[in-house]
């Protein structure tokens, strides 16, 4: 409206000014160019198979965010498909995704194009190999901590055991050394003593004091000798102690080791079984990607029916998908608790038969169609064919008048002159037999009026005039324009009850 | 109203498009973790018990869904745990079913639905993250659609426009197709957390619903996808299936891991519309019938199928 009247202007105004005059003619052609976009638009919208695609413009703002969040490195190193969903999961159309994704590895220089690109992103991986590193750190960190831990304990207790044998070897070896060169050591000591004893008393002369010297000498040396292997096997007591002392402190070590291993395992496995508490939050950008990222890492466990080794499907969680995390995990039955530490522990329940359910003949032939497919009941022209049939339980109808927002529907079928609304007020007229509260009676007097006169009666008639069932609502809708011409006296809910009545009576009689 | 109990878990249920009295359940031993799987069709009948089981078929594994074929009436396709897609056809003796097997998909399936515009073809969603299309005479499926980046939980054709469909994921995107086109038409981020289930409104055939793990239901239009239509609150845990009535334009259905079945009205300020608290587990499977209106029938974790009008009371005998 506002283009036609600009368009107009030009001529209302007595004298126009070289400006004015110019004003309306740039925007003239702005506005046609306007107007026969709208008309483009509409036309494709009109076009059926277009309604389910996106038609807005490209948001350049968007894809700023997220030329942005493809740019940063740890981003970078996360598989395609990953930042393709982060991107979705954000809003954006596949144009726009596609766009920043061919936008992110061109640096400022234009010209040179996705050779450039190519380069560049080899440039920047070979580059920035830390970067990477630690992008890749975080996201495998929580899964390799959980087997780093065992792996370290178990080779700390490896480490040890091994120390002590070595010691222990050490130690024999020692005191088979020892005791080797203590022997020999003392021999040719005693023999070296006893030499020059000899000697000595040679030089003096042989009398009864060399004996005597000769005798204390040799007191000397064996007590010296004997001091010596006192000493030595002190200090063999020692190591031997100071071994025992080790030995204990290492299996000491090891009992805690185990205490650790044990703890670690059990919270594993309390883990595991919150492992779908993992939030989605969307806090910052990198907090939500690397959430994201880990989710899938955590995702084959969980459903692999929490096994940390990633091995072949052996069990699957029933129930997938996770929970968020401010609320808790619905209470699964006892059973399915059963079930699932029964698989987690590696057995399988005994109930399991083995069956063959492969089709003993592939090329089987399907057997004929006995009955021709129904329309719908969405489907213009037909009503579903239950109508004529009576008295099983699950045809009766609802009585109960509270449970439907029955007046909205109602509204709705009055206001809205849809095509695809010609059916409601045949089906809605056929089954309720409760009173729903009306507006002013009034209102919908000449509502049901200005309804029921054009074509959409025109129409109801000519589509209904072939099928049985519909033959009577051409009567109906009749019936109540002229009840509802003639009733204007204030009972809006009589008419209704009544309009409804009528068409039941109707209906039994032709059923009749 | 009756009931019927079955050996294991329920997962599904669906009626027939071609007998108002006739139903489909796919249920899962152990909860669908771990074992086989069974099919059972069920008879309505007027007199007492009210609701028989006619035939069911054994499977190897889980089963997921089971849907009718809305060419044949006596053909149905179920969408099994070890990711194969059966069909079978109830006419024919039990030891000839079942009539085909299609072993494509990489990991579960589970969702499986028939076009009812074209009838000739249907949808496989799995936890592979495709979605696959396939014609009951062709060995091999005819397209695959691989986008999403997590378990897609569902895959629902547009009941008006028949190379229209929408599937619901566990990447938290909801996703508009043309089997005409190479990809995805739109990607609507529906929720924060998984979508479970989505469906189409039958009388505007550009709304739809999906329910999510954040326990509400969002009614979207795909003309302006930014903001829902509706977001409808109320259950106490994940919505585990949604779906909209066949007769009223604005009623849709809900079953949840609160173990109710809810129905709402999103274009009312007060949309809960019903509630049925009838299951002692989760509820999982829930379907309301195309041919009788009001007729809707339930399914959860406690192994029974309830069948029962809107506005009476599932468990009442």
């Amino acid at each position: 409206m506002a283009t036609h009247q600009q368009s107009q202007s030009p001529p209302d105004f007595p004298a126009p000014s070289d400006e004015k005059s110019q004003i309306p003619e740039v925007t003239k052609p702005t506005n046609e160019v306007q107007q026969a976009s709208i008309v483009q638009e509409t036309a494709k919208q009109e076009s059926l198979p277009s309604v389910f695609v996106n038609s807005e413009p490209i948001r350049e703002d968007q894809i700023q965010n997220a030329i942005k969040f493809l740019s940063h490195p740890r981003v970078r190193g996360s598989p395609v498909i990953h930042r393709r969903s982060f991107l979705e999961r954000k809003g954006l159309t596949k144009e726009e995704i596609d766009e920043a994704f061919r936008r992110v590895p061109d640096p400022a220089p234009s010209s040179q194009t996705t050779v450039n690109s190519q380069d560049g992103q080899q440039v920047v991986s070979n580059v920035q190999p830390q970067g990477q590193i630690q992008a890749m750190q975080p996201a495998p960190a929580p899964v390799v901590m959980i087997p780093s831990p065992s792996f370290y304990s178990r080779f700390r207790w490896y480490h040890a055991a091994l120390a002590v044998g070595v010691l222990a070897a050490s130690g024999a070896g020692t005191a088979v050394f020892v005791k080797k060169s203590l022997i020999p050591r003392l021999k040719s000591w005693v023999r070296r003593v006893m030499l020059e004893e000899e000697t000595d008393p040679l030089k003096k002369a042989d009398a009864k004091p060399s004996l005597a010297e000769e005798a204390v000498a040799a007191a000397k040396a064996a007590s010296a000798a004997a001091s010596d292997v006192a000493r030595v096997s002190q200090e063999m007591m020692n190591t031997k102690t100071e071994e025992r002392k080790y030995f204990e402190d290492l299996t000491h070590l090891l009992g805690v080791q185990v205490q650790e291993m044990k703890s670690l395992s059990n919270n594993i496995r309390k883990l595991e079984g919150q492992s779908n508490n993992i939030p989605k939050i969307y806090s910052a950008d990198q907090e939500v990607y690397a959430g994201s990222v880990t989710n899938p890492a955590a995702r084959k466990p969980y459903a692999n029916g929490s096994h940390i080794d990633y091995d072949t499907r052996s069990a699957r969680s029933a129930s997938p998908p996770a929970p968020p995390s401010d609320s808790s995990m619905p209470p699964h039955p006892k059973s399915y608790m059963d079930i699932m530490s029964m698989i987690q522990r590696g057995e399988k329940p005994s109930n399991i038969r083995e069956i063959n359910d492969m089709p003993p003949n592939p090329n089987q032939q399907i057997s004929n169609p006995r009955i021709a497919p129904k329309s719908k009941p969405w489907d213009y022209g037909q009503a579903p064919q239950d109508e004529s049939s009576n008295g099983s339980w699950w045809q009766q109808k609802n009585p109960r008048s509270t449970d439907f927002g029955y007046e909205t529907t109602a509204s709705r079928v009055i206001s809205n002159q849809n095509e695809t609304n010609t059916m409601e007020p045949a089906a809605f007229q056929r089954q309720r037999s409760w009173v729903p509260p009306q507006p002013p009676p009034v209102v919908m007097a000449e509502a049901a009026e200005a309804i029921r006169r054009p074509k959409p009666q025109a129409k109801i008639d000519q589509e209904t005039a072939a099928s049985d069932d519909q033959s009577g609502v051409s009567d109906e809708l009749q019936k109540i324009t002229k009840f509802s011409e003639s009733g204007g006296d204030g009972s809006g809910i009589v008419q209704i009850t009544e309009i409804q009545e009528e068409t039941e009576q109707q209906l039994s009689h032709e059923g009749n | 109203m009756p009931v019927f109990k079955a050996p294991f878990n329920g997962y599904s249920v669906k009626f027939s498009p071609f007998y108002e009295s006739r139903l489909a359940v796919a249920t899962a031993q152990n909860f669908g973790i771990l074992g086989n799987g069974r099919i059972h069709v069920l008879e309505l009948s007027p007199g007492a018990p009210g609701v028989t089981e006619s035939i069911s078929y054994d499977t190897a594994d889980a089963v997921y869904d089971v849907c009718w074929s809305e060419s044949h009436d006596s053909v149905l396709v179920a969408a099994i745990g070890d990711g194969s897609v059966k069909i079978y056809d109830t006419a024919l003796p039990p030891p000839s079913n079942p009539i085909r097997s299609f072993q494509e998909h990489a990991r579960e399936v589970h969702s499986v639905d028939y076009n009812p515009t074209r009838r000739d073809s249907f949808l496989t969603a799995s936890w592979d993250d495709t979605v696959k299309l396939w014609a009951m005479d062709r060995p091999a499926s005819i397209r695959t659609f691989k986008e999403h980046a997590y378990c897609v939980y569902q895959a629902i054709w547009n009941p008006k426009h028949g190379d229209v469909f929408a599937s619901a994921s566990g990447d938290c995107t909801l996703r508009i197709w043309d089997v005409r086109e190479p990809g995805s038409t739109m990607i609507i981020p529906a929720h924060d957390f998984e979508i479970l289930s989505c469906d189409w409104n039958k009388y505007d055939d550009c709304v739809l619903a999906t329910s999510s793990v954040d326990k509400t239901i969002k009614v979207w239009d795909v003309r302006s996808y930014r903001v829902p239509l509706a977001v409808l609150n109320g259950h106490g845990y994940a919505v585990r299936k949604v779906k909209f009535s066949p007769h009223r334009r604005s009623l849709i259905a809900s079953c949840s891991y609160d173990m109710t079945v809810c129905l709402w009205d999103y274009m009312v300020e007060d949309a809960l519309v019903g509630r049925y608290d009838h299951h002692t587990e989760f509820a999982v499977g829930i379907d309301m019938s195309v041919l009788v209106e009001g007729l809707m029938a339930s399914t959860g974790w406690d192994e029974l199928v309830y069948v029962w009008q809107q506005g009476m009371d599932p468990r009442a005998s």
